[in-house]
């Protein structure tokens, strides 16, 4: 029962869509033209780079919430 | 009342207290109490084991020796009635007595065992333990609901956790009571809270340190139990230690050990993610360059088959449009992300081996218009000006009688 919704700009959405052209550059290259490998590979790298942005620059946030409310 | 004083004369503590102990001593040196174990634990590393008896009223203080734990018949556990025999004993330096066991026999399950045996049996039949209503955890939570004691160490152990391993929450604390009175309405009400506050949380923390078995009473009782499985949140219950087991726990739709536990199960590692991220930047850049270098060896082969047969410009076409791939690769992974800077040196020199200068080399020539490739015949019209391209230069061309 997860919930579907995957919020736009979190880690998770744009490491599922990593995975996802990982997967067609693994299994399905040889269908490919050479126009959409290559724009698989830059949107690859686009994702890399965010993911990788996200888990280095990231900070906790915490807040309380009043329960009196 | 002091009046007489100086007739009778005043004890000292250690007077009165030796009275005590010797009268006690002798008179209870061998006596059976029934009573319910709370609190109990053995010490480490000398085995002692140290535990309260109680009833309804009264408690007090027993103590069994490490020799002697093993020929008890059974595990003695917070919640058992036990039959103890022993004495009584005096420490004087604290004024305190208490049991010190000689032997123990269970009697059967105390009054809380018995309650929490009941509600759990109730809640089973009922089928709020069943797999079929665990919902699933969320892999990569964002809001994390934490409902614990504002105070204490549960909430800052888990920031702990969760600033190591993955920062990328928010976490939102619900203070609650989590013993005593009232304990049961705060949670409760955390929950019901949790659930309807307009945040959409990814999941539900419940979470409570070590105590005894009445400090965790709270999470043994129906209405916290039933709030949990109301719950359109997953919930994950992280109560006391690892052999602490609530009702809480069964119904939630994961038991966590302890509070730490609970962060640790819950949160990715984000040490792990970016170990991952880089063996997947290595495989997608191998596939790619794997590609690119059969699709050569393809265009090779077909050159030296056919080079008289087929006309030259597909081939060229096609080379050139590769060469161009190349260098776009290698261009927007130097722009953009610098901190491949391993992978492209990598890269740059397998790339090499495509680069156009050695396609040149070897004899063949493009044809670019205002300084663009130019890879289809009908790009050109009669009459265009066009620069062909060679290893050593280029030239100048116009494009003749073509009847396309």
């Amino acid at each position: 029962m997860s919930k579907e919704k995957t919020n736009k700009d979190s880690f998770e959405f744009y490491y599922r869509k990593l995975e996802k052209i990982l997967e067609e550059l693994e299994q399905n290259i040889e269908n490919k033209s050479l126009d959409d490998i290559i724009l698989n590979y830059q949107e690859g790298l686009k994702l890399l780079k965010i993911c990788r942005d996200k888990l280095s620059e990231a900070e906790l946030k915490i807040e309380k919430i009043n329960m009196e409310k | 009342m002091f009046e007489n004083t100086e007739d009778e004369h005043p004890l000292t503590v250690s007077e009165i207290t030796g009275f005590i102990k010797e009268t006690l001593e002798k008179t209870l040196n061998d006596i059976f109490v029934i009573g319910e174990i709370s609190g109990f634990k053995r010490a480490f590393p000398s085995g002692h084991s140290y535990f309260t008896l109680k009833d309804e009223k009264s408690q007090i203080s027993c103590n069994l020796w490490s020799f002697r734990f093993p020929y008890l018949k059974f595990n003695p556990e917070d919640g058992k009635k036990v039959l103890v025999r022993g004495r009584i004993t005096v420490y004087e330096p604290r004024g305190s007595y208490s049991i010190e066991v000689a032997s123990m026999i269970e009697v059967g399950i105390g009054d809380f065992q018995q309650a929490f045996e009941k509600l759990k049996l109730k809640l089973k039949d009922e089928g709020l333990f069943d797999d079929k209503y665990k919902q699933t955890i969320p892999e990569y939570p964002e809001k994390v609901a934490i409902i614990t004691s504002e105070t204490g160490a549960v909430i800052e152990d888990f920031k702990k956790v969760a600033k190591k391993r993955y920062p990328l929450i928010h976490l939102y604390l619900f203070p609650t009571l989590v013993q005593g009175k009232g304990s049961v309405e705060s949670v409760v009400r955390a929950i019901i809270k949790a659930n309807n506050c307009g945040i959409d949380f990814d999941i539900i923390v419940i979470a409570r340190g070590g105590g005894s078995i009445e400090d965790l009473w709270t999470f043994n009782e129906e209405a916290v139990a039933r709030a949990v499985f109301a719950s359109k949140i997953p919930v994950i219950s992280a109560i006391g230690h690892e052999v602490d087991y609530t009702i809480c726990d069964f119904v939630a739709d994961l038991r966590a050990p302890t509070p730490s536990a609970a962060a640790e199960m819950l949160l990715p590692d984000r040490s792990e993610l970016l170990e991952r991220l880089k063996n997947y930047s290595y495989s997608m850049e191998i596939n790619v360059k794997n590609r690119i270098s059969s699709l050569r060896d393809d265009l090779d082969r077909i050159k030296d088959n056919y080079a008289f047969n087929k006309p030259r410009d597909i081939l060229n076409d096609f080379k050139i449009r590769l060469d161009d791939f190349s260098e776009e690769l290698v261009k927007f992974t130097d722009d953009r992300l610098k901190y491949f800077a391993n992978e492209l040196q990598y890269k740059e020199r397998l790339l090499s081996g495509i680069s156009p200068e050695k396609t040149l080399k070897r004899g063949f020539a493009y044809v670019s218009r205002k300084g663009k490739v130019i890879s289809k015949k009908k790009e050109l019209i009669n009459g265009d000006i066009v620069e062909i391209h060679f290893n050593d230069g280029k030239s100048e061309a116009e494009i003749l009688n073509d009847n396309g």
